[in-house]
């Protein structure tokens, strides 16, 4: 049986489509646990065919998708092959990914989707070249993205948790070895506290990576309030105070975003704002529809009302369409005398006099980076050494279940631990824990 | 000259398999010894079996070995080790009569057909490709087309006391002074290790009365699957220490030790480190535990175990007699190093068979390995080899999923050894899988089929896996919520279930057992059932989906070992692949990708690029 495989095939953050395919025996079992649609039927799937439906990335909480399927032996790979076309960004992307992991897909090594494709006998002989360079070219790749990290610190970090699993396996396995020795009996409970630890780690590591995406590609914020309340004004503020980076990235990441500034070393993506700093008038032919539009892609919306004027209709209309979303309320001329309602989760400012704009910035920062940044701290930037920190989460739950288990039991989990990490470090050799136990304890007739 | 199919180098336990091995396949086999009276000789510890040791000897003895029959025979104490851990731990350990030992094998070895049992040292070997000839030293020479060496710790070896030096065989044996020129003629490359045996001294002269002694247990699983009369214990070992006193002396006399002082450069086992270089490592220590072993019936001699060293006599003396227990012993052999010739082992094939020639095998402490067991594991895979490959049949590969002796194998041929390799179990990735108690179940089918399991051992084996079915069928039974369901589970301290459960699910709980289970409902006869279907059927139910996962990851894995890299196969020149990679590739010579992948420094990246390569070349070459 050869493993399923799975990976996104697509350049991250580049590209409005993004694409994770499966290759393998299960792809479509596995498929079939997330994605459905009305028109299709897993056990009378048509090949070659677009079936746009749902996925479930949590109970009750869907994404719609392209899918198709290739059934083998007429695929890429020789394999059944399952690819997903999705339209949410790249958090949406990974998170297909994830589900596909979780449902026993396994993350794709360099290259091997075309090695596959090769072994297979799906592409000629004179093609083997061009797969190993498309192996090499890979894991080149993503040893220069650890080795870059190496500096930076996960790879010490993994190496250190690795360490420490080195040392726990060696305390058990010297007790499971040479039981007639006189070395202490390794307590379960520190082994646990050991888990414990390492685990906290990895999601120490991952929360920082999740905040890592806002570091890399920015925060969007969408800014909608009806006409003349001052959403260009406030767009100027946000930008004038920073002339000097406003950046027109126009057709590089994403066409919607119409400029972006720096706060606290975060770049704030201003999106969907197209047409308010130039022509006022233009606002009303953009209407709901486009408002609608640029919420979708917003981390962020901030809510612009005129703190002179008392709630209107075309408010209400607005305040509806953000409903269960994260916003702000951003009161705009607070210079003059107040007389809307209160609102939720509100800010007074002033975008003509810029009262209160750094305020808001740091608002914005603080909804979305919930913790504070340490810059220093740890980036995963690399698809792999994520996939692997998050395998390792699993195989930790799994310890955890097992943890009143025959020491063997819980051994062999830990060493899968052990071995997962490995694959960031590279270090997977069981020599290591044996080298340990003879350094270690004194041992022998 | 007389002719023979096969001729066995030495009758160590590595011959002693391999030899007993080719007879009883039907091969003519003459069995050469240095001595008769050192075949099958315990030169160390007289004790079989311990942790992965056990699982080995019971696996040999699932093949249809004799290890396991004779110390079942001879042995005079047995314990289960880790008995208070899981199943896949749990290791035999025997002390074995070193006397009778010996003459039962060798009383073996003399009344097996086919078998020729033979005093003489080999001087000189001729291969000429299907024919070879061995030469002794008296002139003899024996045509044969298979050889297989097991010379132990023989080659060129010498002994170290002190400053005394000599160039003979453990205890003082006689050695093989030819043989390592023979093997470099062969253009064998050579290593140099080292080992060591702690002093015997006189039982009379111990005062047991203030140590700890350890007893035997009854009425545990035995080596061989044949034994039907479980053995008796009759005698005991003493535990004993070393104290600050003994660290003195040996601390102040460091630089007389020749191993400290650089005399003696053979590489030794960490495992198995000498008294001095324990004080030395492990400073801070204030005692190390000694073992007391008694040698034989037959004899007073006792084994201190944990004690060998390589001191001058009289510091030696100095040393055993500030220990407790050991004040007025009389030392009756000294403790000694020993400096040997052996092969470094990634020149063979994973079926013990030399690379580059056709019928020559090698087994034991030969290949850098250490301990009786060990060697023994090797004997009985190169004798059904190198018997396979007199019958032209395809030779037996065991991998790492089959057996300890397949992880032994493939590590010493795959990755090398730098000191006197010893099983553990922590070296086995499937060890929930590899067990004592199922060894039969993965390895006699297999014995069955290269010819070495007789009708016997064969119909025994039937015999558990009908009880095992027909008790398989009882896990069914419903256990009624009743007073001695709730006594059951409260005595174990696990939560009672709210409804009627059956034996299966029962025994899903961590402190529950087919054994307690049995003893309050009576499931299972004594009689109808023994004690060995109990405790496998209990181990495969109760890990059943651990075990399931395990068969998982050795079915991938699989995978790997199926795609055999051919033999013309050329590594030089090969693109995307580093020059280091290459070069290991071609030294090792994997058989298959999974071996490839398992050599230290070749990375996923490099079996990647290899697996399209050795594609093309299959392809290329089909037309």
């Amino acid at each position: 049986m050869e493993k399923t495989i799975v990976s996104i095939s697509t350049p991250l953050g580049k590209g409005a489509i993004s694409i994770v395919r499966m290759s393998g025996e299960k792809a479509l079992e596995i498929a079939s646990q997330l994605f459905s649609s009305k028109s299709l039927d897993y056990s009378n799937i048509e090949p070659r065919k677009m079936y746009l439906g749902k996925f479930e990335l949590a109970p009750n909480i869907y994404e719609r998708c392209l899918m198709v399927c290739f059934k083998a032996p007429y695929s890429y790979t020789g394999e059944d092959i399952v690819e997903f076309q999705i339209h949410g960004g790249i958090i949406i992307t990974q998170k297909i990914l994830e589900k596909c992991i979780e449902k026993g897909a396994l993350l794709a090594e360099p290259g091997e989707f075309s090695k596959r494709a090769f072994i297979n006998g799906k592409m000629s002989l004179d093609e083997a070249e061009s797969i190993i360079e498309i192996i090499d070219s890979e894991s080149e790749s993503e040893l220069k993205a650890s080795l870059s990290l190496a500096s930076g610190s996960l790879f010490k970090q993994v190496e250190e948790m690795q360490k420490h699993l080195t040392e726990v396996l060696a305390k058990i396995e010297v007790t499971l070895d040479y039981p007639e020795e006189d070395v202490d009996e390794a307590v379960r409970s520190d082994i646990c506290s050991e888990i414990e630890q390492v685990k906290s780690r990895i999601e120490k590591i991952l929360r920082d990576s999740e905040s890592s995406k806002y570091i890399k590609n920015g925060i969007n914020v969408s800014i909608v309030g009806k006409t003349n309340v001052g959403k260009s004004s406030l767009l100027n503020a946000l930008l004038n105070e920073n002339r000097a980076i406003v950046t027109n990235i126009e057709g590089t990441t994403r066409d919607s975003i119409e400029a972006s500034f720096y706060y606290k070393g975060i770049k704030i993506n201003l999106i969907d704002t197209a047409g308010i700093r130039d022509a006022i008038d233009e606002v009303e032919k953009i209407g709901i529809e486009k408002s609608k539009q640029s919420l979708k892609n917003a981390d962020i919306t901030l809510f612009v009302l005129d703190g002179s004027q008392k709630m209107t209709e075309n408010d209400r209309k607005i305040k509806d369409l953000i409903e269960g979303k994260t916003y702000i309320s951003v009161i705009n001329k607070c210079d003059m005398e107040r007389k809307l309602e209160k609102q939720e989760n509100e800010i007074e400012i002033s975008a003509l006099s810029q009262k209160n704009i750094d305020e808001l910035k740091e608002k914005i920062f603080n909804l979305v980076i919930k913790e504070e940044i340490n810059f220093n701290n740890l980036i995963v930037t690399n698809q792999r050494q994520l996939g692997e920190l998050k395998n390792a989460l699993r195989v930790i739950e799994e310890i955890e279940q097992a943890k009143d288990q025959m020491l063997e039991i819980v051994t062999m989990l830990i060493k899968k631990l052990w071995q997962t990490l490995g694959k960031i470090t590279g270090n997977t050799e069981n020599e290591d824990i044996i080298d340990l136990i003879f350094s270690k304890f004194c041992l022998g007739k | 000259m007389e002719k023979y199919d096969a001729v066995v180098v030495g009758a160590g336990h590595a011959g002693c398999e391999a030899a007993l091995a080719l007879a009883r396949t039907g091969q003519k086999t003459l069995l050469l010894t240095l001595s008769l009276d050192a075949v099958a000789f315990l030169a160390c510890n007289p004790s079989i079996g311990g942790t992965a040791k056990g699982h080995l000897v019971c696996e040999v003895d699932a093949l249809g070995g004799e290890m396991g029959v004779n110390t079942d025979k001879t042995l005079i104490q047995i314990r289960m080790l880790n008995s208070g851990k899981g199943p896949a731990v749990q290791s035999l350990r025997a002390q074995a009569d070193k006397v009778a030992y010996h003459t039962e094998m060798k009383k073996t070895l003399e009344n097996t057909p086919n078998l020729y049992l033979k005093q003489g040292e080999v001087c000189d070997i001729e291969d000429n490709g299907e024919e070879k000839i061995v030469k002794t030293v008296v002139g003899d020479e024996f045509s044969c087309r298979a050889i297989v060496f097991a010379t132990g710790v023989y080659l060129n070896s010498d002994i170290v006391i002190g400053p005394y030096v000599e160039n003979v065989g453990p205890n003082g044996f006689k050695n093989a002074k030819y043989l390592s020129d023979c093997l470099k003629k062969l253009e064998i490359k050579l290593l140099r290790f080292k080992t060591g045996t702690p002093a015997r001294v006189n039982g009379r002269s111990i005062d047991y009365s203030q140590l700890q002694e350890q007893k035997g247990e009854e009425n545990i699983q035995t080596f061989s699957f044949l034994t039907k009369k479980k053995p008796k214990n009759v005698s005991s070992c003493y535990l004993t220490y070393t104290n600050e006193n003994t660290h003195k002396i040996i601390r102040d006399n460091l630089y007389r030790n020749p191993t400290i002082s650089g005399e003696i450069k053979g590489i030794g086992p960490r495992y198995c480190p000498s008294i001095e270089t324990k004080i030395v490592r492990f400073a801070d220590k204030d005692k190390h535990q000694l073992f007391l072993e008694p040698e034989a019936l037959s004899t007073n001699e006792v084994y201190i175990q944990g004690f060998s060293t390589s001191m001058p006599t009289d510091v030696q003396k100095d040393m055993i007699h500030s220990v407790k227990g050991l004040e007025n012993a009389e030392i009756m052999r000294d403790s000694y190093a020993i400096e040997y010739d052996c092969i470094d082992p990634v020149q063979l094939l994973p079926t013990l068979g030399l690379k580059g020639r056709k019928g020559l095998y090698f087994a034991g402490q030969i290949n850098g390995t250490s301990g009786y067991e060990e060697a023994a594991a090797q004997g009985i895979i190169a004798g059904i080899n190198a018997s396979l490959y007199l019958r032209n049949e395809e030779e037996l590969i065991l991998t790492r999923s089959d057996a300890y002796i397949g992880v032994l194998i493939d590590d010493i041929v795959t990755k090398g050894t730098n000191e006197p390799y010893r099983m553990m179990t922590s070296r086995a990735e499937y060890r929930l899988t590899l067990r004592q108690d199922n060894a039969d179940m993965r390895l006699t089918e297999i014995g069955r089929k290269v010819g070495l399991v007789d009708d016997k051992r064969y119909k025994v084996f039937k015999n558990k896996l009908k009880k095992l079915e027909q008790a398989k069928s009882l896990l069914d039974i419903k256990l009624k919520l009743d007073d001695t369901l709730v006594e059951l589970f409260e005595e174990n301290n696990e939560s009672v279930p709210r409804i009627s459960i059956s034996v299966r699910e029962a025994l899903k709980r961590v402190n529950i057992d087919l054994f307690k289970i049995n003893k309050k409902y009576s499931i299972y006869s004594e009689k109808e059932y023994p004690y060995d279907i109990i405790n496998e059927l209990n181990i495969m139910t109760k890990f059943e989906g651990y075990l399931k996962i395990q068969q998982e990851e050795i079915a991938r894995a699989k995978k790997n070992e199926e795609i055999e890299i051919p033999e013309d196969f050329q590594y030089t020149g090969l693109k995307g692949l580093r020059a280091e990679t290459i070069q290991k590739l071609q030294e090792i010579k994997p058989l298959n990708i999974g071996q490839a992948s398992r050599i230290s420094g070749v990375s996923p990246a490099d079996i990647a690029v290899l697996s399209v390569l050795i594609k093309r070349f299959k392809e290329q070459n089909k037309n």
